[in-house]
């Protein structure tokens, strides 16, 4: 487990060895972490703008001994996996503009109002928490939907951004992203008996409805 | 009688004192002495308090009241200022946890006009410089943040590397026309010679805007000098008086 401090720690750590300055977006339990839902992670989940800045972020982190691990283990043979690093039992999980079958879009760059710049060179854009909800939609590992619920439970989520960004994400060639957010949402119902209001649960499946029929006729 | 209590200290609950009493009739009465969860006293009460507004937003007494301050402080939620008589301002956020230096926070030292946004910006591992501070309040392009930061200019000494980062970021020119705009309103350190030079307008060059379609109609003439489009009038200055 990562607590606060560690992570400053290694953040500040990374920073000094990176050869360029750098920007990058944390959407996961690192977000939650930087808006004060939660106090330790698992992982550091980032998001980089290109392949090159993940390229030096993983030079760093390696050079302070973390090691390649094979990211099936963890996300099985979905598309757009991260690249994993792994060091005892902290672990980074690298993605580049994609997450799983969500694209980290303009829309939520624009969103992440939070900065935290750790030394002259690793610049940390906090995801905005509907964004966090949307990549832990993605992402869908065991503990993304007992992280949801955390947000959901302690800050007020404005449901039609959520629905808004979804069809976004359709927009941008994601055509998966409507269905997955249903479907995430209804097992947190199922699990947690977290219910979105209906108009946006039935908004969402119209929306899918409507997306099928224009695939169809097209 | 029977009289059996029990503690049980619990992480973020305080205690549940469990009274277990046999007079005529057996019976069990539960007594609850629950401590709120301490994110949840953090979420009631952040923000700027004094012991009496945590008294009223939590409903306890000042004891308890005193012991919650105590349990954020310990934390690392609180930040204390002393008032000049002797009362004392809590601060309490989340944001006091993580540590770090803002570019607010060293442009609110620094100046008698005060600013609050709902944009965090920290910094961790070193202090950001007068310098850069100016140089994000210029990019900015927020009208407050601006004015504010106009009272840099008072202690700024590092002409070098503020004309280094003005060249980085493209504001060489706004650095020099708010600098002349601060020396009519208050003392300050002198411009370096070769910032001045370096940094004036070529012939080419063409006006630009601090602030987007916002200009000034009471200084012409530093416009004029730096080809800058000066955000405020001579009563947005009256701050500074």
């Amino acid at each position: 487990m990562i607590s606060i401090e560690r992570q400053q720690g290694l953040l500040l750590a990374i920073s000094k060895r990176l050869k360029k300055k750098i920007t990058v977006y944390a959407v996961g339990g690192t977000a939650m972490m930087f808006l004060g839902l939660k106090d330790t992670t698992l992982d550091i989940d980032l998001v980089f703008e290109n392949q090159i800045d993940k390229t030096y972020f993983k030079e760093a982190i390696k050079s302070l001994g973390y090691k390649e691990m094979d990211s099936v283990i963890v996300y099985g043979g979905r598309a757009n996996r991260p690249e994993m690093l792994t060091l005892g039992d902290e672990r980074f999980d690298l993605f580049v503009e994609e997450v799983i079958d969500f694209m980290f879009s303009e829309n939520m760059k624009k969103r992440a109002n939070q900065t935290h710049q750790f030394g002259d060179k690793l610049v940390l854009k906090i995801a905005n928490l509907h964004d966090i909800i949307l990549m832990k939609c993605a992402t869908d590992r065991l503990k993304d939907l007992d992280d949801a619920r955390n947000i959901i439970n302690n800050t007020e989520v404005n449901w039609e951004l959520i629905v808004e960004e979804a069809k976004n994400q359709d927009d941008l060639g994601k055509k998966k992203a409507i269905f997955e957010l249903g479907y995430f949402l209804e097992k947190l119902n199922e699990k947690f008996k977290i219910k979105a209001p209906k108009k946006i649960t039935d908004k969402l499946w119209d929306l899918l409805k409507d997306k099928i029929e224009e695939r169809k006729n097209k | 009688m029977l009289n059996i209590s029990k503690k049980r200290p619990f992480k973020h609950m305080g205690y549940i004192e469990v009274i277990i009493r046999k007079k005529r009739k057996p019976y069990i009465s539960l007594k609850l002495h629950l401590t709120m969860d301490i994110k949840l006293v953090l979420r009631k009460i952040k923000g700027n308090q004094t012991i009496e507004s945590v008294k009223t937003l939590l409903n306890v007494d000042k004891n308890k009241a005193i012991y919650y301050v105590h349990r954020l402080r310990k934390a690392g939620y609180v930040k204390t200022k002393k008032l000049s008589d002797n009362k004392r301002i809590y601060n309490i956020s989340f944001e006091n946890r993580l540590g770090g230096e803002s570019y607010q926070g060293i442009i609110n030292k620094n100046s008698p006009l005060k600013i609050m946004t709902s944009e965090v910006y920290k910094i961790y591992g070193k202090k950001p410089s007068l310098e850069e501070t100016l140089v994000y309040a210029i990019k900015s392009k927020r009208l407050r943040i601006i004015l504010a930061s106009l009272a840099l200019f008072k202690k700024i000494e590092n002409w070098g590397e503020l004309y280094k980062l003005g060249k980085k970021n493209y504001v060489e020119r706004q650095i020099g026309a708010l600098y002349d705009l601060s020396r009519k309103i208050m003392r300050t350190r002198k411009m370096a010679k070769r910032f001045r030079n370096n940094s004036l307008p070529k012939q080419k060059e063409k006006f630009v805007y601090i602030i987007p379609n916002l200009r000034s109609k009471d200084f012409n003439e530093i416009e004029k000098t730096w080809k800058i489009y000066i955000p405020f009038n001579k009563a947005d200055l009256e701050v500074y008086k």
